[in-house]
């Protein structure tokens, strides 16, 4: 079961300063985000036992000679049997041990044997071994695992909570290894086990979030697309999926967390989204989002709500663009939406940005083919809050400004309104910025709306814009000279002369 | 753009009927065949799963999954602002804000003569500038007029000679006499911009500066024709941002017109041009004076 687990840092281990977790966390942030790009970004969890609060450190020293010893006691079989599985359990922390095991003779498959036994102790101590393996990175350790996976996958179905979160955890470790791994899970049935479990246990949600995470990481795979999804959507998991989301006020957010992410790796692959919405999945999620916003709006932003906002975002991003905006608009339900990822934006802005300009991209998605959604941002009064985005970088400005030229390409009438919201001042600061995409988007939004209507030309120029774009014309890009000269010449052409007769 | 004597007309054009004429010009001016540049068109943006928008998502879900997530803010600052950049090619110096990038513009860009490529730090010491140094017809009248302005506005009073103009600004107006603004030309016009720096050591420089600089296309050369608005192909500085350039702008004329300056200065030297049709007349920025500009 996890909680997020906020005094992580305070109930630091002995000797550690806050600065050396701190720095030991930025230094796991560029590992990780190393992983992404090489695309191999895996990540395995390690349920506890109830008496330990965090993974302490493994004793290395012994643990090889312990394992071995304890193998050869385990080999006379005995009453002590479950004793000697726990030592070995807590034996097996450590990574060196776990190499030493697994190279032993007929090690796994005494494990599998006492794993699959008529003893139900040694069982549960039997699958601790196995999940402290199945936590190991060493690419020796995982596969000789596989022994043991058909007796996880039954054990599902099972009726011992604690047992079967367990058994997840270690399917869901073993998944992202290796292809190998993968294929004899998925032959052995896994998806139909997972559903399953998720379907019949509904009542524990530890053993739901368990076989979210084991899904997630089933379809985190790189050749999940092919081999994956297609399983996943034919199983029925999809509406499975979509109940598990809303979050359960007493046991928190993480079972809904695992399942929008599986549903985000879902959608982004793009395999079938209509069978997604078919089930609703874009109302549901864009509901969820609304209420999410909602609590952000009245100031109730729970710890670690980012990442369930993180995927839902996500999921209707992508799943708005699958399809004619026609038949997605109603699915989206009316225009709440666009408030609460006002709301989400402005929330998460300095904390996360990057969600920040994932809320805009979805916004984007959002007005680009729809008029609907154009009118109401204005009338709900939502545009001048987004103009006030647009000094910020890291890619939120060229989103927020996309999003002011998809109202500004549907009427004339709204580029009078973005006019009036203060968007030519804002104009005139963003033509000047060091980002070219910035100067050459802005010429863009505001060509539409300089040629909207004279009453706007003529602000325009009140605001000195005939002299800013006579400086960009001597920019160093040809598209943007190109541009700066074109409104010059065919669009503010009168009120060029009229501007250099009167200054004169 | 426009020939000089076209636009004169469209000025007349505009005083007399200035209401209608907005929507005719517009007309006409949709009228002809220029494709618009502008392409911008709303779309739908699908993300992949491994599209770089989304890593800093990733990450978070995979710290939270290895319990390395906190929820302490971190002490290092996330949001970032854009930078302002000039733009004009050759410069690209970086500002944090539009009053540091609007300074260094209208120090530097503003007033900017067309033919020598001097940047002046006002409207006035340009037009000063240009009229007793690269028009001919101030030459010729200021053989027999007082033609040499004081440099301080609101005083009004003309002298023969750029000497006799300096003695009064220290004299009467306690101006320096290495005043920045009031150095007397050396020699011919036809030092680029290099060989100004090797020669002049006198010369302090108080900030980086860049250099618009305007070359004549030699096609368009017209000959000694001083009244005449001619366009500059090219605005870019090679050598900008770290070399020192000249912040004076020599007043007196040493009886050369520009165009022999611009003929001798017509080789290409810089990476692009400014479109042909960009004028520099009448009816341009301006920053950017052409010789002889009328009044």
């Amino acid at each position: 079961m996890w909680r997020l687990n906020t005094v992580h840092h305070k109930a630091g281990r002995a000797g550690s300063s806050l600065e050396e977790l701190k720095l030991k966390r930025r230094e796991h942030e560029k590992a990780l985000r190393q992983a992404r790009r090489d695309r191999q970004l895996v990540s395995k969890r390690l349920l506890l036992n109830e008496d330990e609060e965090q993974p302490g450190s493994p004793m290395d020293t012994n643990s090889g000679d312990q394992v071995v010893d304890l193998f050869g006691k385990l080999k006379h079989g005995g009453q002590e049997r479950e004793a000697h599985l726990k030592a070995l359990s807590k034996a097996l922390r450590s990574p060196s041990a776990q190499l030493t095991f697994v190279k032993l003779e007929n090690s796994m498959h005494l494990l599998v044997g006492l794993l699959s036994g008529s003893d139900a102790q040694c069982r549960l101590q039997a699958v601790r071994c196995l999940h402290e393996l199945s936590n190991s990175h060493h690419p020796n350790v995982v596969p000789a695992c596989l022994p043991a996976t058909p007796y996880l996958l039954t054990y599902l179905s099972g009726q011992s909570t604690k047992f079967t979160e367990l058994c997840l955890y270690t399917l869901g470790n073993l998944c992202p290894d290796s292809e190998v791994v993968r294929e004899k899970l998925l032959a052995q049935g896994i998806i139909p086990a997972l559903a399953n479990c998720i379907q019949n246990q509904r009542h524990s949600l530890a053993v739901v979030e368990a076989a979210g995470f084991t899904l997630s990481q089933l379809l985190q795979a790189k050749d999940a697309a092919e081999k994956v999804i297609p399983m996943v959507l034919a199983s029925g998991l999809p509406p499975h999926l979509l109940s598990v989301l809303t979050p359960d006020p007493q046991f928190g957010l993480a079972p809904a967390i695992e399942c929008a992410w599986c549903l985000h790796y879902l959608t982004c692959s793009n395999v079938d989204n209509r069978l997604l919405l078919a089930h609703g999945a874009l109302a549901r999620c864009s509901t969820l989002l609304v209420s999410l916003g909602d609590a952000v709006a009245k100031g109730d932003k729970e710890g670690g709500m980012e990442l369930l906002v993180w995927p839902l975002l996500r999921c209707v991003g992508n799943l708005l663009s699958s399809g004619p905006m026609e038949d997605l608009s109603s699915q989206v339900g009316d225009v709440s939406l666009l408030a609460a990822l006002c709301a989400l934006l402005q929330a998460y802005l300095h904390s996360q940005p990057a969600l920040a300009r994932e809320c805009a991209w979805v916004l984007n998605n959002l007005t680009a083919d729809s008029s609907v959604f154009c009118s109401a941002l204005l009338a709900l009064s939502l545009v001048p809050g987004l103009i006030q985005l647009l000094p910020f970088s890291q890619g939120i400005n060229t989103m927020v400004l996309r999003v002011l030229g998809n109202i500004a390409h549907k009427k004339k009438e709204h580029c009078v309104q973005l006019a009036q919201c203060g968007l030519l001042p804002a104009l005139c600061a963003t033509l000047k910025m060091a980002d070219q995409e910035m100067v050459t988007l802005s010429l863009e939004v505001l060509f539409l709306l300089v040629t909207s209507s004279p009453r706007v030309a003529e602000d325009f120029v009140r605001q000195s814009g005939l002299s800013l774009l006579e400086a960009i014309q001597y920019n160093s890009e040809g598209e943007v000279r190109l541009r700066a000269t074109h409104l010059l010449e065919h669009h503010l052409i009168s009120h060029h002369m009229v501007d250099r007769v009167t200054s004169q | 753009m426009l020939q000089p004597e076209a636009s004169d007309y469209l000025i007349e054009t505009l005083r007399e009927k200035c209401p209608a004429v907005d929507s005719q010009l517009k007309e006409e001016s949709e009228e002809d065949n220029t494709p618009s540049p502008f392409s911008f068109t709303p779309q739908r943006i699908h993300l992949h799963k491994d599209h770089e928008l989304f890593e800093d998502g990733d990450i978070h879900r995979h710290l939270y999954l290895q319990n390395l997530s906190t929820s302490e803010p971190d002490d290092k600052p996330k949001l970032s602002v854009s930078e302002f950049a000039c733009h004009i090619s050759g410069c690209s110096q970086l500002f944090s804000s539009v009053e540091e990038y609007e300074h260094h513009y209208n120090s530097l860009h503003r007033h900017v003569c067309c033919s020598c490529r001097r940047s002046l730090p006002s409207a006035r010491l340009l037009d000063i500038h240009i009229q007793e140094w690269h028009d001919t017809l101030f030459t010729v009248l200021a053989q027999r007029q007082d033609m040499y302005q004081c440099l301080v506005e609101g005083c009004g009073q003309k002298f023969r000679t750029s000497k006799q103009r300096k003695d009064h600004l220290i004299r009467i107006h306690k101006y320096p006499a290495d005043f920045r603004f009031d150095k007397t030309k050396k020699g011919k016009g036809t030092r680029g911009m290099k060989s100004e720096q090797q020669s002049d050591t006198a010369m302090e420089v108080t900030e980086d500066v860049c250099e618009v600089m305007c070359d004549t296309e030699s096609d368009q050369t017209e000959g000694g024709e001083a009244m005449e608005p001619h366009s500059c192909a090219g605005a870019a500085v090679h050598q900008a941002i770290s070399a020192p350039a000249e912040m004076h702008s020599d007043l007196s004329a040493a009886g050369h017109g520009a165009t022999n300056m611009s003929t001798e200065q017509g080789r290409p030297r810089y990476s692009y041009r400014v479109p042909k049709n960009v004028c520099f007349g009448q009816g341009s920025v301006r920053g950017f004076r052409a010789r002889g500009r009328r009044k």
